[in-house]
């Protein structure tokens, strides 16, 4: 016994069982974790800025237009739940639908509901943004204006990024012979990122539209 | 990973304590500047901070409960060949990533300098995406 190098301490039969954390997934929620801190500048900009002018807030957030952007927020939180349905039928490893049911959907259709309503929710944005600015509300024109644009316009950017990357798992299933655990994933993070933008809209609808 | 949970749960914690703390201070020594209201971008950062924080802690949480055991490199007892289970697919190099942040380079250079230069960069920016996307979906790597 000599020759042996290598301490023997308590070897196991055999190594438990371990259902390792995703990297993806892990991965995915702690750069969320950040997009959290840059949305929270925002959230700070805006808050900073309607304190120092209290009067001009009062004056431009009545002229919103609550009731259109209500049902935009409705259709953007609606989106959240189609799209955990597309991920209920990718953990079942399910990528087409097998029938015109909504019950044997795949995650393909569900998917492709889900970017129809984000996308409607974008183009409801624009529509708002033509209309505010035509009534004289700009980025440029005034403390409100920057905040305004700035909170929602950086919203509105991760959103229509969320679109392009539906469309790109969209894609990989097609591109793919078998629906596996990897295009599994992709559906799973985008889902992660979809649910978190639907989530900050839902703090910056509370605050523009409802506190104001 | 316990441990890295009761650090991000510490810190909420904490986050959360100096967040009070923050609100009620700004707010006192505005309040003696006749405003009523606390310091608005440091309370939302720091309550937020708290968040992120919390955040993590609770899905590094779920997945702890879920992975059924301890990881290898969570033990004493553990050897390095525990650790050597499949960890995921790696690409082992791409040039999709360069290019991409080519053009991220070129679209602050048309912010900065002339904005068609910015057009350019976002249909290079959508090549180099799907590229990076779909490099082991096509060709020699399709599945």
């Amino acid at each position: 016994m000599g020759c042996v190098t290598s301490t023997s301490i308590t070897y196991q039969a055999s190594a438990p069982l371990i259902k390792r954390p995703n990297t993806v997934a892990v991965g995915t929620i702690v750069w969320l974790g950040s997009e959290v801190m840059f949305f929270a500048g925002l959230f700070a900009i805006y808050f900073t800025l309607r304190s120092t002018s209290p009067d001009l807030w009062a004056f431009e957030a009545d002229r919103l237009n609550f009731p259109f952007s209500l049902t935009n927020t409705i259709i953007l939180v609606l989106s959240s739940f189609t799209c955990q349905f597309g991920v209920f039928a990718a953990e079942r490893l399910q990528p087409y639908a097998t029938g015109w049911k909504p019950t044997q959907w795949g995650m393909v259709e569900w998917f492709f509901l889900t970017y129809a309503m984000g996308a409607i929710f974008v183009a409801g944005q624009v529509w708002e943004y033509a209309t505010l600015v035509s009534e004289g509300i700009a980025i440029d024109s005034n403390a409100y204006g920057s905040a305004f644009y700035l909170t929602t316009g950086f919203h509105g950017l991760h959103v229509t990024g969320g679109l392009l990357a539906f469309l790109f798992v969209i894609g990989r299933v097609f591109a793919v012979k078998n629906f596996g655990h990897r295009e599994a994933t992709s559906a799973i993070v985008v889902s992660y990122y979809w649910h978190f933008v639907d989530v900050v809209w839902i703090g910056l609808f509370l605050v523009i539209y409802v506190l104001k | 990973m316990r441990a890295n949970v009761n650090l991000f749960w510490i810190l909420t914690v904490f986050l959360l304590l100096v967040a009070g703390t923050y609100v009620m201070w700004s707010w006192a020594d505005n309040a003696a500047n006749g405003l009523d209201h606390p310091e608005w971008a440091g309370s939302v950062a720091i309550t937020l901070t708290a968040v992120l924080s919390a955040f993590i802690a609770f899905y590094l949480g779920r997945v702890h409960k879920a992975q059924g055991a301890e990881l290898p490199e969570d033990r004493l007892d553990a050897n390095i060949d525990d650790g050597d289970a499949e960890l995921g697919f790696f690409s082992p190099w791409s040039w999709w990533p360069i290019m991409l942040a080519g053009a991220a380079a070129l679209m602050f250079l048309g912010l900065a300098i002339g904005f068609w230069i910015s057009f350019i960069a976002v249909g290079l920016g959508v090549i180099s995406l799907v590229g990076w996307v779909y490099e082991y979906y096509r060709g020699n790597f399709a599945r």
